[in-house]
């Protein structure tokens, strides 16, 4: 069973998470990809969410997801965008969430995958209230397609990150963090 | 569970590789058979604002749709209809180009142009537009 820091030291490592998403985040929205349809984007901030639900605790993966998210749109200066990050961040979160009961640390790129569509999903749901229209979901092909090649990329990121990171968390928060704060 | 690291991996191989066929029949379909009228329907916020019959435009003509969010500035020509220049963060509504199958949106601005064989939309729905021809 691993042990998680607790207190200053939680806090700590939790913001460099966020800290790590929003720069993924930010550096993203340089990137140009003007495809003619909103909602088409890489997605790497997801990483890092995928990456803290698998290490760490939910309520810490979501601290770490809406700093990100309420920061991110502080920084874009989209208050619009914050309503679509919120709702497609949020379906993202819980489908990740519930994916990592049934799939082992292999899977972490499938379950990427499946986040990614449920962004897109929570978007277009919110366009389709924003605009009172059901036409939205004409899209979703489009993004779903586009979902699934990000996810992808995404997910494999996050699996081998957690691979990678897994060994450092069991062996130096077990010894370093369990111990220093005597429970 | 008896199933094998593989074995579950090819399951989401799979799941994804049909997925993305279905989405790529289905854009397929959208662009052989457009579900589209003549018809392009201006919305804002919600409301229609304008409805043109893009079969009956003779002449190209441009105009501004300007609201508290925004301005979107729409071409109108014989049978097509596009967004030219806005001034919301993004752009996308211009990227769109003319208008087919599916909407041309503008999030940032709440604006939208539909055409009239489009999934329909609240304010079809018996609410009072303001068609203005």
């Amino acid at each position: 069973m691993k042990k998680l820091p607790s207190g200053a030291k939680r806090i700590v490592l939790d913001a460099l998470f966020a800290a790590v998403a929003l720069s993924l985040f930010v550096i993203e929205l340089m990137i140009p990809l003007s495809v003619g349809i909103p909602g088409v984007k890489l997605g790497l901030a997801n990483i890092v969410t995928v990456v803290a639900v698998f290490l760490l605790s939910p309520v810490d993966a979501a601290g770490i997801l809406y700093t990100r998210i309420l920061l991110g749109g502080v920084f874009s200066g989209q208050a619009m965008a914050l309503l679509y990050s919120l709702a497609g961040g949020t379906l993202c979160f819980i489908a990740t969430l519930v994916l990592k009961r049934f799939v082992t640390e292999k899977q972490i790129w499938a379950v990427s995958v499946i986040g990614s569509l449920a962004h897109n999903l929570g978007q277009t749901l919110v366009a389709a209230a924003v605009l009172r229209t059901g036409a939205v979901f004409l899209y979703l092909p489009v993004l779903f397609i586009a979902g699934i090649l990000a996810g992808l990329f995404t997910g494999v990121s996050a699996q081998i990150l957690v691979s990678r990171l897994g060994g450092v968390f069991r062996a130096r928060y077990e010894n370093i963090y369990g111990r220093g704060n005597g429970r | 569970m008896k199933t094998t690291v593989l074995q579950k991996n090819i399951f989401w191989i799979i799941l994804f590789a049909a997925l993305l066929l279905l989405s790529a029949a289905a854009l397929l379909a959208l662009k052989l058979f457009p579900p589209r009228g003549t018809v392009a329907k201006l919305y804002q916020s919600g409301s229609l604002i304008r409805s043109i019959d893009l079969s009956h435009v003779e002449e190209p003509y441009e105009f501004t749709v300007t609201s508290p969010l925004g301005e979107n500035t729409v071409r109108v020509e014989p049978g097509r209809i596009r967004v030219v220049s806005a001034d919301c963060p993004d752009g996308v509504c211009v990227n769109m180009g003319w208008l087919s199958f599916a909407p041309i949106v503008c999030l940032p601005h709440e604006f939208m142009i539909l055409t009239d064989r489009s999934p329909g939309t609240a304010a079809d729905a018996g609410m009072p537009d303001g068609t203005a021809g």
